[in-house]
């Protein structure tokens, strides 16, 4: 019982932050940033209150330093660098806060990719 | 999504609503939407734009839902925002 009560109040808790982080997003396409402020902390407390990961579709969306909600081109900027290893790179506008999002995974992936492929042509080629 | 059920624990925010009782008669027929809420309060804005701070546990409220309207006692939303969620909800009426 306890459990099935659990599931079904972190689901509710997964759609309220939804509709926080949304409406946060709305706020803040208007030029409304105290309140778009407002929404991102309440749905960082819905979090830590039921102890569930931040959904990843916002997690880069909001400024951990700042608290506030990254509207990329506006207030955050958004790079791809090649530099030492394949990442990309959010920067705060407001208060200058970095995140980097490794992207060495999906490199290896692809080159993997590649070679399947080459080996399937190569495979192919010589069965014809 | 929120359904009566669930609103009591579900997010108050982005949601049109009307106060239909409330111990200050001059709040009663209030309309607009919920644009903030505080452990005692929430805040709404209404039509002309202007927002109004009304205590949780004087009020009736209307809440407007997808396909339905739920009249809910303000003295069950007492809470702050995250603890709404875990309450216990107990009975406000005799029987």
């Amino acid at each position: 019982m306890k459990k099935f009560l659990e599931k079904k109040l972190k689901k509710i808790a997964y759609e309220r932050i939804d509709i926080l982080m949304s409406l946060a997003e709305e706020e803040a396409k208007k030029g409304n940033w105290d309140r778009a402020k407002r929404y991102v902390y309440l749905a960082r407390r819905i979090a830590m209150k039921m102890r569930i990961r931040f959904p990843k579709k916002w997690k880069r969306r909001i400024c951990k330093k700042c608290g506030t909600f990254l509207l990329y081109g506006r207030n955050a900027r958004v790079r791809i660098k090649s530099k030492r290893y394949p990442h990309v790179v959010i920067t705060c506008l407001e208060c200058g806060a970095i995140y980097r999002i490794p992207m060495i995974r999906e490199k290896k992936e692809k080159r993997r990719k590649k070679l399947e492929e080459r080996l399937k042509a190569k495979s192919n080629s010589q069965t014809s | 999504m929120i359904t009566p059920h669930n609103i009591l624990r579900h997010e108050l925010i982005g949601l049109k609503v009307e106060i239909v009782e409330a111990k200050n008669k001059a709040m009663i027929g209030i309309k607009g939407k919920v644009v903030d809420e505080t452990r005692n309060t929430l805040v709404i804005e209404k039509e002309d734009g202007r927002e109004v701070v009304i205590p949780k546990d004087i009020a009736v409220f209307l809440f407007q839902l997808k396909g339905c309207k739920v009249k809910v006692d303000g003295r069950l939303l007492i809470g702050r925002p995250e603890e709404r969620l875990k309450k216990k909800i107990k009975i406000l009426y005799p029987y």
